[in-house]
């Protein structure tokens, strides 16, 4: 087994676990609107050792699961975690990828991104909107990069994860 | 693939509902299905938490409920024992509840919540249920001390319940504790008594009423110069936990043996101190004598059912003084009133 292989096999552990994360650990431990989003880290990890289509293809592929689980308007999940995607595979090539504290804030600002492209498309009146992106997304997007953050060093062999700056 | 992915999202964000309805709910009975499920867990879980947590408050609720349950149970069966003996009594009574005090001479004297106000004087009897408590030893407005049987200075005259012997009933000098016991003294050598005899009140003196039970016979304690015959008696109403009991305020009350008919007198509740094991019964014939007076006693004398005239001696207290003005004297300075002259003698009849 190569080491290709061998990373894509480690990433496929990874994420399974995050989704059971998301969706079996997250309902029972946390208040919903401030839970990590497990699935959104996820989706940057992976975007972050993948090239941009894949990147692309795998916010696809969750936002579509995510709009088909809440109903919100369709679509606007799946454009968000698209772009999202892509972009935190092209931030692998401006930044070191490799450290701890860069995942945690990829993590964080594609969180808070998302959230940006997904209240506005889905059509979210201003108010809101603003209440939304100032109080509750930089809390989820702290949270969230902060467990992004222990999932990483807790995997660290895997994921080739640098401690220092 | 990016440009392709963003033109599906744009797509199906302006696609109709009725498309992406079908598309999302096809996606959820499908592909999402464990996801879906993992969900349902998760919140099956968190919900069960929520109700373990609801039904461990209600146990914890019914656990302390059951606690309390068996005393409140106690109290109810003494109240209506109360309330049984309140419908028979034809005299005036008040009712009181006993304000037990931690201290180890509780029942030989009780605090009760009834004084003067409510018709309460000194020397006014105490009953319960199972018999007789005591004496009021000296009222207050609002509250009154009881002096029960257990007392050392405590006395009744009594009789037995067929009649055939009387005598003075005290406390025993020898019992204390759990071993708490009264002495039937006094009752002539000749007059011999079956264990298992219920004492009564004989009412004479002036203090207690006919027909009080005061306990049960169950042996023979001593022999005073060979004329006369101590016997010991399980009381029938133990101070130490009766929680409740009526304090007969009638000032000329003769009987109250109405309110103790013969299949109420039993004995003291199990949970009393004073409780001890009953010796077996024995058949009463000319050849088997009865276990009170071993080798003392004829057979012919334990099967007289006939009472026979008797010089009854009085109860120890005074007749009518003026509780409320005389002042309260300590219990043990307090002296044992000697025995008022011998009344008449007690014809048959009038005991029973």
């Amino acid at each position: 087994m190569n080491g290709s292989r061998t990373a894509r096999l480690h990433l496929a552990i990874v994420f399974a676990a995050l989704v059971l994360l998301h969706f079996y650990v997250r309902p029972r431990l946390f208040d919903t609107r401030l839970a990590p989003d497990f699935l959104l880290f996820g989706l940057i990890v992976f975007a972050m050792r993948s090239g941009p289509g894949a990147g692309a293809l795998a916010g696809f592929l969750v936002g579509l699961a995510t709009d088909a689980l809440s109903p919100a308007r369709f679509g606007a999940a799946i454009l968000a975690d698209t772009i999202v995607g892509y972009a935190a595979a092209w931030g692998r090539a401006v930044f070191f990828a490799d450290n701890v504290l860069v995942n945690a804030g990829f993590v964080a600002v594609g969180l808070w991104l998302r959230d940006l492209i997904l209240l506005i498309a889905s059509g979210t009146p201003q108010g809101q909107l603003l209440i939304e992106l100032g109080v509750y997304s930089p809390l989820q997007a702290i949270i969230t990069a902060g467990a992004g953050a222990l999932v990483l060093l807790a995997f660290r062999q895997w994921f080739a994860v640098r401690l220092e700056g | 693939m990016f440009i392709g992915c963003v033109i599906l999202a744009v797509a199906a964000l302006f696609s109709p509902e009725r498309i992406t309805g079908s598309l999302a709910s096809g996606l959820r009975q499908t592909i999402l299905v464990p996801l879906v499920w993992l969900q349902e867990e998760a919140e099956l879980g968190r919900s069960s938490r929520a109700r373990l947590q609801t039904l461990m408050a209600e146990r914890d609720s019914a656990a302390y409920a059951a606690q309390v349950l068996p005393s409140l149970s106690a109290e109810n069966e003494r109240l209506r024992n109360l309330l049984g003996l309140s419908h028979r009594l034809r005299t005036p009574y008040v009712a009181a509840e006993v304000l037990h005090q931690a201290q180890v001479t509780d029942s030989r004297m009780l605090l009760l919540n009834v004084g003067t106000a409510q018709g309460v004087s000194g020397f006014d009897p105490i009953v319960a249920p199972e018999g007789l408590i005591g004496v009021i030893w000296n009222a207050s407005r609002n509250t009154s001390v009881a002096m029960t049987w257990s007392h050392p200075e405590f006395r009744v005259s009594a009789f037995t319940a067929n009649g055939s012997a009387f005598g003075i009933v005290a406390a025993s000098p020898n019992s204390a504790g759990t071993d708490a016991y009264l002495e039937f003294r006094g009752v002539p050598y000749r007059d011999s008594v079956v264990p298992g005899t219920v004492v009564l009140s004989s009412g004479l003196g002036g203090v207690y009423p006919k027909g009080i039970p005061i306990g049960k016979v169950v042996g023979v304690i001593r022999e005073e110069a060979g004329w006369a015959r101590v016997y010991r008696v399980r009381p029938a109403a133990n101070p130490g936990s009766t929680a409740h009991v009526l304090v007969l305020t009638g000032r000329r009350v003769l009987s109250v043996a109405e309110a103790y008919p013969s299949d109420t007198l039993e004995p003291a509740a199990p949970s009393d101190s004073a409780a001890e094991p009953r010796p077996p019964a024995l058949p009463i014939s000319p050849g088997n004598p009865p276990a009170s007076v071993p080798g003392r006693a004829r057979a012919d004398s334990t099967v007289k059912l006939k009472p026979k005239p008797k010089r009854a001696p009085p109860d120890s207290a005074r007749p009518t003084p003026a509780p409320a003005a005389r002042p309260a004297p300590a219990p043990a300075a307090r002296p044992t009133t000697p025995p008022a002259p011998p009344p008449a003698p007690v014809r048959p009849d009038s005991t029973r």
